[in-house]
């Protein structure tokens, strides 16, 4: 149970700038996904965490002391690698026993810590076999109650389920999530899967370009996306873009293209800005009459697909812009019929051009 | 109609090509080997390679007189020695070229090959200008007012100048093996708590130890063998079995030296195998 706190970090390779002034506070016992796209500085932040590199600036502090400093050893993590990178002349008890003999735990404590973490993976009665003899999925499970058994103050784990199939994946994400919650350790998690940092974890942190774009729940980071490149890499979206005409109770007046359309916002404007909102597919009503109250823009259906449980439509708009608009599957608009197209101001939201 | 050509058989075109190799693998190797054989139990004489007439004397002298088991002995003696600082040399050198991504990698490469790109005796000419009572060496130490060092003329000059022309025999295999281990083994050890020197103890040199063994091996075999460095820089006054079978040679005491020769082949083969069979134990066992 340990609170990780990182400020300012930055690591340069030679002139690549792999993080740049990385901030984030994680709780005791929260499980943190880093999320982005390839090269956004993900595993760069996690070995400056675990210490197998060395920050060009900045201070990680584990429950307020530095480690900054501190070689890998001294830091008392359990690491989960892609390739899970397993001791191959051990066998899984050989592996399981290496942290804790670095410990000079006794024999018969190394024993009891064994059984008991085999028991937490289900891998009972497996202890025997070499690494090369066990499935994907078993040499995984090896590879987190490796980490595990030495009990350490984090547990971090760089795109642990990259090598497994769909169906496993899936399992293995409840899987890790549960054992995380059962022991109650802290956790920081990489991906490059939107769906599992969804899944998993308590916060996500949104990494582009070696920058944290947004810090927040999987419901903050999917509604109140912070900014343009946040909206796109998670889900689907809608943009417009326009000029903030001033607040109408909670919710921003933006001039579009379209008309004026409401919406919510994480920051302040002043009237004149340009600003840009979004929405996501769902989130858009479409209607064959003209609605009461809502505001309504007037469309003709270009394409629909039918996805099984939804219709995902492509609705051409008067300025020429598609939007694309996501319904229940029973409701159904054809092809070249007008639809009306609803935008609910409490499920747009403005976005940034660029991390604040 | 037109007429098939005739198909050729599959047999003596593939016969035909390996008969190159046969021939020379026959004429270098087989032959000469089953010559020494022969000739290691023939009787010896004085005044023509030998005279009528097997035995096994030949062995039967060399088994039971001690010069010649101090002789051996010494000679696998210099060979162990020579090849446990061609080890502890070779392995950082190993490691480091191995996992380095400086872009000096490729002259660190040469730098490691360079003493085989220089001729034995030339090379061995070259340590004698370096080692020899007068040589630069000690000419700059007598310059300093210092006392010369026996630097020449002994085990220290051979061992020196075998150490250098072998280490790449060395270092290469133990650069394959080294390459061949993940690196995130070393950093899920040190994730685990373990020191570079537990890593290393570990997790390094076990998965290193194939390249341990054939490196080792190599060397060892060489050092057993070499016989240019030793006659020239120890100049009579380091003896090893192939000095004197070469001296038994040139005594016409053919026979004696084919015995020799084979019986220093034969430790040579039983010494691998022990250190085949027990690194590989301990592989087990430091894992
Ligand atoms: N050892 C290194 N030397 C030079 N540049 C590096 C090194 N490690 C990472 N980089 C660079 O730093 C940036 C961030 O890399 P990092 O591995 O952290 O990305 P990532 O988010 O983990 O990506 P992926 O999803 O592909 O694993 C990249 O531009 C990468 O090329
Ligand atoms: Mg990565």
């Amino acid at each position: 149970m340990t609170r990780l706190s990182i400020e300012a970090l930055e690591k340069r390779f030679d002139a690549v700038r792999a993080i740049a002034g990385i901030d984030m506070e994680v709780a005791q016992g929260e499980f943190v996904a880093l999320l982005g796209p390839s090269g956004c500085g993900k595993t760069t932040t996690l070995r400056c965490i675990a210490g197998f590199e060395s920050p060009s600036a900045g201070t990680i502090c584990f429950d307020g002391d530095d480690v900054t400093g501190l070689p890998p050893e001294k830091r008392d993590i359990g690491m989960v690698f892609q390739n899970y990178a397993l001791f191959p002349h051990m066998t899984v008890n050989g592996n399981l026993a290496f942290g804790l003999e670095m410990r000079d735990i006794a024999a018969g404590e190394v024993q009891r810590r064994i059984a008991e973490v085999l028991g937490l993976v289900q891998l009972d009665g497996l202890g025997e076999r070499y690494p090369r003899q066990l499935s994907g999925g078993q040499q995984q499970r090896v590879a987190l109650a490796r980490a595990l058994v030495i009990h350490p103050k984090l547990l971090l784990l760089d795109e642990p389920l990259a090598n497994l199939d769909a169906k496993l994946r899936d399992e293995m994400r409840f899987f890790i999530r549960g054992l995380q919650k059962r022991i109650g350790i802290t956790a920081i998690y990489v991906t490059h899967d939107q769906a599992e940092a969804m899944v998993m974890s308590d916060r996500i942190v949104v990494m582009f370009d070696g920058i944290i774009h947004q810090l927040g729940t999987a419901e903050d980071v999917y509604d109140r996306p912070a900014t343009r490149a946040v909206a796109s890499f998670i889900g689907l979206s809608n943009f417009f873009e326009g000029t903030f005409s001033g607040q109408v109770g909670v919710h921003y007046g933006l001039d579009t293209a379209l008309g004026r359309i409401g919406c919510g916002a994480g920051f302040a404007l002043t009237p004149g800005q340009k600003a840009t909102a979004m929405i996501r597919p769902e989130a858009i009503g479409l209607a064959s009459a003209v609605p009461n109250g809502a505001a309504a823009f007037q469309g003709t259906v270009a394409e629909r697909y039918f996805l099984g449980n939804l219709a995902d439509y492509r609705i051409k708009m008067a300025d020429g812009s598609v939007l694309q608009v996501q319904q229940p599957a029973t409701a159904s608009f054809a092809p070249g019929a007008v639809v009306h197209v609803i935008l609910p101001a409490d499920r747009a939201w403005l976005v940034r051009e660029r991390a604040p | 109609m037109s007429e098939r050509p005739a198909r050729p058989t599959k047999l003596p075109l593939g016969l035909l090509l390996a008969l190159p190799v046969l021939v020379t693998v026959g004429a270098l190797i087989v032959v000469p080997y089953v010559n020494i054989v022969i000739m290691s139990f023939r009787t010896p004489s004085t005044t023509r390679p030998y005279a009528p007439g097997f035995t096994i004397d030949n062995y039967a002298r060399a088994l039971t007189d001690s010069f010649y088991l101090e002789l051996l002995g010494d000679t696998v003696r210099l060979a162990v020695m020579i090849t446990a600082l061609c080890l502890v040399i070779a392995y950082p050198a190993a490691y480091h070229l191995a996992r380095t991504t400086s872009r000096w990698r490729g002259v660190l490469y040469a730098l490691v090959l360079s003493p085989l790109l220089v001729g034995v005796v030339i090379r061995s000419f070259g340590w004698i200008i370096l080692l020899a009572n007068n040589g630069l060496i000690n000419q700059m130490l007598r310059a300093l007012e210092l006392p010369a060092l026996p630097l020449m003329y002994n085990e220290f000059g051979v061992v020196l100048a075998l150490v250098h022309v072998f280490l790449p025999f060395m270092v290469l295999p133990l650069m394959g093996a080294i390459q061949g281990i993940d690196p995130r083994l070393e950093e899920a050890a040190r994730s685990l708590g373990a020191s570079r020197t537990k890593v290393f103890r570990r997790v390094v040199l076990p998965l290193s130890m194939p390249g341990v063994q054939s490196g080792c091996i190599l060397v060892f075999v060489l050092s057993c063998g070499a016989y240019v460095t030793p006659a020239l820089l120890g100049a009579g006054r380091v003896h090893t079995l192939t000095t004197e079978v070469v001296t038994m040679l040139d005594q016409f005491l053919w026979p004696r030296g084919a015995a020799l020769a084979l019986i220093l082949a034969s430790a040579g083969l039983i010494a691998v195998w022990l250190w085949a069979h027990f690194s590989g134990r301990t592989m087990r066992g430091l894992a």
